[in-house]
């Protein structure tokens, strides 16, 4: 770009800056010419105002005089220039009469605050609401408000006030007792035991302490929580529902029982009242809730209910018909039994409520004695006395007991209790056991057992007729006397002893010796038992006599004779030996006089003499076997038994060896003998007896003789088999007797069998033959086998 | 439109491309002011709008980034004019907040006939601010400018975003989050 059009552009744009200032300074001219229009109009219409404000407070102060309040007007040191009629009829004074200045009015107590307001007066020009206690003419003291206002001259310089008194003495008056009231009312709602929130929309405003301290929470923890927050309903649906209507503005309260939640966490029952307050368009501005704790009273109420529930249950289920009925005879209360009872076809709920009068007369057909039931009712009822244990039979049978117990409140008559009780089976129970009690007792009293009862101290409860005979004493002479003392018992330590055991419940029999009344020896056998009490209690003993004195004297009468025996046997016994063995000696003596003659006189005696003299030396022979047996024979029962192992085998072949055995005669024993536990000389008898006798009783060429033996559980049994002569069986029993032998064999004693069958009794067996003449003889016998080496008696 | 407006936006013309492009714009668009503007008249709206497009034909730019810059720079020049109401807040959120109860207020009492855009709040926290702007203008790419530079201003930046309610951009959502 070159200058020249450069300078063009500078220009250009120049002319536009002057232009546009031109413009600026036109558009500033005209803003200044309307400011000054403005200016100038706003002047005008001033001052139009001010003298239509001036023609104004002329007619206003005709009507200001005319007003119906006080209207005052003052100068500016408060001396009334103007009043109305109203203002010198309230004020009492007339500014036209004498002079009035509107300070001396004034309370001394508002002096201060008059000063100052006047201030305000002076230099706003206008004050409202100012109040002040004022004393009137009559001395009468009234609160009062002024509106007042300057009035001022036309240069705007104040020159007076006027104002408008109003006697607020009553608001006043009004407004003190609501704050008296108001303080009143604090006092009572931070006092009151209530809790008592206040809550705009739900939420809490205020609450008072007896509020804070039910829940736990301080005043501050509570602000804006709800009532619901900190509650719930016990019966929801109602407290909403009346919630709902109290907002539509159907109801102003409510009570309804909330749960409230502490701080802690525990619970509270609160009867709650909620009242709506409102507002003048009548919508729910704040809520007063109030709520009184009736946690305890909840849970009496609890309580109460559980017990009346008990109760009816109780009732419910007695075994007893109840019937309650009021002062007019209606029915308060019955239950399911009686219903049972009278056969009524309904429920005990029923009947509650129906009329009793009649009742008497429609169900006295039920009973045994119709007219005596329905009278004997009346009479109860006219006398409106307890009556217990009336018994009314039925016609069905039954046996009912029925008391009455009519009901005094205060002393006041209201109703009556009739409780009926089935007592038919107790009653038949009664009768039975009645019945079974005089069958005992009449057995008791003819029985011939002595039966007596005494009681833990010993004294006599009962005796029976048997006793009486037992013990010749009388029934008086023995009731209630000590049983000790009145029964002479020999040894009166074994009563004590007895009465002992039966204190420890134990039941046991003995035998006493007692002298009866009569001095006379008797001896008794006593079955002693505890006696118990209905609750298992011992409280004595009964004893059941049995007088044995004959048996008893029976009893000692044998022990004497056994005693007696036994001597004799024993004086037997000695006597046997020494018979036998005193006899032995002068026999030997003969024995070897003859053998001297025999062998000194062979040469002398014919063949005749020396035969004589072999017969009388075989006679001696005989007469000493005879003696030896009777020694054994004595011993064998009485000496002792020694018992060992005995082997039989060698006990056999011992006896082989050392007996006479004819050369024709063979001993065998084919089995292998068992080894038994015996007495060794009795058993090596016993055997030696037997095997001798059947080998020298064998006539046959050849003779054998063997020994047997088998075994049973508790026996030992053994057979001597021999093929002798044979015994007749006429003597199969009687040779085991004493002295008995059979045949003319002079070597037999007729001793051997008699000691076999001794010792075989001793050892519990039995002995026994059986034999054919000519053909043999078998001998049996038993052994009972001794167990656990215990000797047999 | 208030002259102030017309007198910056030369200004700027003038400053960033010459005069000769002033007085070129001028010329071509035959306004009925002739181009001469004092900030205490008043001219028609449309007079602005023909020196916007006539100066995009000029310069090759298109109008919206032309009005855009325009505003930052109007936000300069508007602050020395009136510093003492810049000087009233102490950061560029508590000045967008006061647009309209404020600084319009004031103006209004300057230039009674002046037609100013609403700037209605929508949410304002610390660090942002969301607003509608609206005006039978749809200057709203001025109202971009002049915000982002109030930013700068106080030294700060902001992201601000807007979407447009109306398509002629006379409603205009503006977000405005401080950066920082």
């Amino acid at each position: 770009m070159d200058s020249k059009q450069e300078i063009i552009l500078l220009k250009k744009a120049l002319e536009r800056q002057k232009k546009a200032r031109i413009q600026a300074e036109k558009i500033l001219e005209i803003k200044s010419k309307e400011l000054y229009d403005t200016s100038f109009h706003l002047k005008q219409a001033n001052h139009k105002l001010e003298s239509l404000l001036n023609k104004k407070t002329a007619a206003l102060n005709g009507s200001f005089l005319d007003i119906i309040d006080p209207y005052v007007i003052m100068d500016l040191k408060a001396n009334v220039i103007n009043m109305n009629l109203s203002a010198k009829e309230f004020l009492g004074y007339d500014h036209t009469v004498e002079p009035v200045n509107l300070t001396q009015l004034v309370h001394k107590d508002y002096l201060d605050y008059t000063k100052e307001s006047f201030q305000i007066l002076i230099k706003a020009g206008t004050i409202k609401n100012y109040r002040a206690k004022i004393i009137l003419k009559n001395k009468e003291e009234r609160y009062v408000q002024i509106n007042s206002s300057l009035i001022y001259d036309q240069d705007r310089k104040p020159i007076a006030a006027q104002g408008i008194i109003r006697d607020i003495s009553q608001e006043t008056e009004i407004k003190h007792l609501l704050a008296e009231q108001k303080k009143q009312l604090n006092i009572i709602v931070e006092n009151s035991p209530l809790g008592i929130a206040l809550t705009v929309k739900g939420k809490i405003i205020k609450a008072n302490p007896s509020f804070c301290n039910l829940l736990g929470y301080s005043t501050n923890e509570l602000k804006n929580q709800t009532i619901k927050d900190i509650s719930e309903p016990v019966d929801s649906l109602d407290s909403t529902d009346k919630l709902v209507k109290m907002n539509d503005g159907e109801i102003d309260n409510f009570s309804c029982i909330r749960k409230y939640l502490r701080k802690d966490g525990s619970h509270l029952y609160a009867k709650t009242h909620i009242s709506a307050v409102r507002n003048n368009q009548n919508e729910v501005e704040f809520q007063v809730t109030t709520i009184e704790d009736i946690t305890k009273e909840m849970k009496a109420e609890e309580k109460l209910k559980a017990s009346e529930n008990r109760l009816s249950t109780l009732i419910l289920n007695l075994q007893t018909g109840v019937l309650l009925e009021n002062e007019d005879r209606k029915i308060s209360l019955t239950n399911q039994l009686f219903c049972d009872l009278f056969q009524i076809p309904a429920s005990p709920e029923q009947l509650i409520g129906a009329d009793c009068v009649d009742a008497a007369e429609q169900n006295k057909s039920l009973f045994k004695n119709p007219d005596s039931f329905v009278a004997r009712i009346e009479k109860i009822l006219s006398d409106q006395v307890m009556v217990v244990s009336d018994e009314l039979e039925m016609v069905d049978g039954r046996i009912l007991e029925r008391d009455y117990i009519p009901i005094f409140n205060n002393g006041e008559y209201k109703g009556h209790l009739w409780t009926y009780q089935d007592v038919t089976l107790s009653r038949n129970y009664n009768r039975t056991l009645e019945a079974q009690r005089e069958k005992y007792s009449s057995i008791i009293a003819n029985m011939n057992l002595g039966l007596i009862e005494v009681d833990n101290d010993d004294i006599i409860q009962m005796v029976n007729q048997s006793f009486c005979q037992m013990s010749a004493y009388s029934e008086q002479e023995l009731l209630g006397k000590k049983a000790k003392e009145v029964i002479n018992i020999t040894d009166n330590t074994i009563i004590n002893e007895k009465n002992q055991k039966r204190l420890e419940g134990k039941s046991d029999s003995y035998e006493i010796e007692v002298r009866d009344k009569n001095g006379s020896l008797k001896h008794w056998m006593i079955s002693g038992a505890p006696r118990y009490n209905e609750s298992g209690a011992i409280i004595g003993s009964i004893g059941i006599h049995l007088d044995i004195t004959e048996q008893k004297l029976l009893q000692l009468e044998k022990l004497e004779l056994v005693k007696e025996l036994e001597n004799s046997n024993k004086g037997l016994q000695e006597y046997a030996h020494i018979v036998s063995h005193d006899l032995k000696s002068p026999l030997r003596s003969i024995m070897a006089l003859s053998t001297w003659m025999l062998e000194d006189y062979r040469e002398v005696l014919d063949e005749a003499g020396q035969k004589n003299l072999q017969l009388m030396q075989d006679k001696i022979e005989l007469m000493d076997n005879l003696i030896s047996g009777i020694l054994e024979y004595s011993t064998a029962n009485s000496s002792n038994l020694v018992n060992s192992d005995i082997d039989l085998n060698c006990v056999v072949s011992d006896i082989i060896d050392s007996i006479y055995i004819p050369e024709h005669v063979t001993v065998a024993v084919p089995v292998k003998l068992p080894t038994v536990l015996a007495d060794k000389t009795k058993i090596h008898q016993l055997f030696q007896n037997i095997i001798g006798n059947a080998v020298v009783h064998i006539e046959k060429e050849k003779g054998l003789v063997e020994v047997l033996c088998s075994e049973t559980e508790n026996y030992w049994q053994f057979t001597i088999k021999d093929n002798g002569v044979g015994i007749p069986e006429k003597y199969h029993t009687k040779i085991f007797e004493i002295f008995q032998s059979v045949g003319t064999n002079e070597r037999s004693s007729g001793i051997g069998l008699s000691i076999v069958k001794k010792i075989v009794d001793r050892y519990n067996g039995r002995v026994w033959i059986d034999s054919q003449v000519g053909i043999g003889t078998n001998f049996h016998f038993t052994l009972q086998k001794i167990k656990n080496k215990q000797p047999v008696t | 439109m208030k002259g102030i407006v017309f007198t910056e936006f030369l200004e700027m013309v003038e400053s960033e491309f010459g005069l000769a492009v002033v007085d070129a714009i001028i010329d071509e668009c035959d306004l009925p002011s002739e181009g001469i503007y004092t900030s205490v008249g008043t001219y028609d709206f449309n007079e602005m709008v023909a020196l916007i497009k006539s100066l995009s034909n000029n310069v090759g730019v298109d109008s919206n980034t032309l009005i855009f810059s325009f505003g930052r720079y109007l936000f300069t020049s508007l602050g020395k004019a009136h510093p003492e109401v810049i000087q009233s807040y102490n950061n560029p959120l508590g000045l967008l907040y006061s647009i309209e109860d404020h600084i319009h207020v004031h103006v209004q009492k300057l230039y009674p006939e002046a037609e100013l855009p609403t700037f209605k709040i929508l949410e304002k926290t610390d660090t942002s601010i969301s607003m509608i702007y609206s005006s039978s203008r749809g200057l709203y790419r001025l109202a971009h400018g002049l915000i982002e530079k109030c930013f700068e201003h106080y030294n700060g930046s902001a992201q601000v975003s807007y979407e447009l309610l109306k398509a002629d951009g006379t409603e205009v959502k503006f977000d405005i989050i401080q950066n920082g």
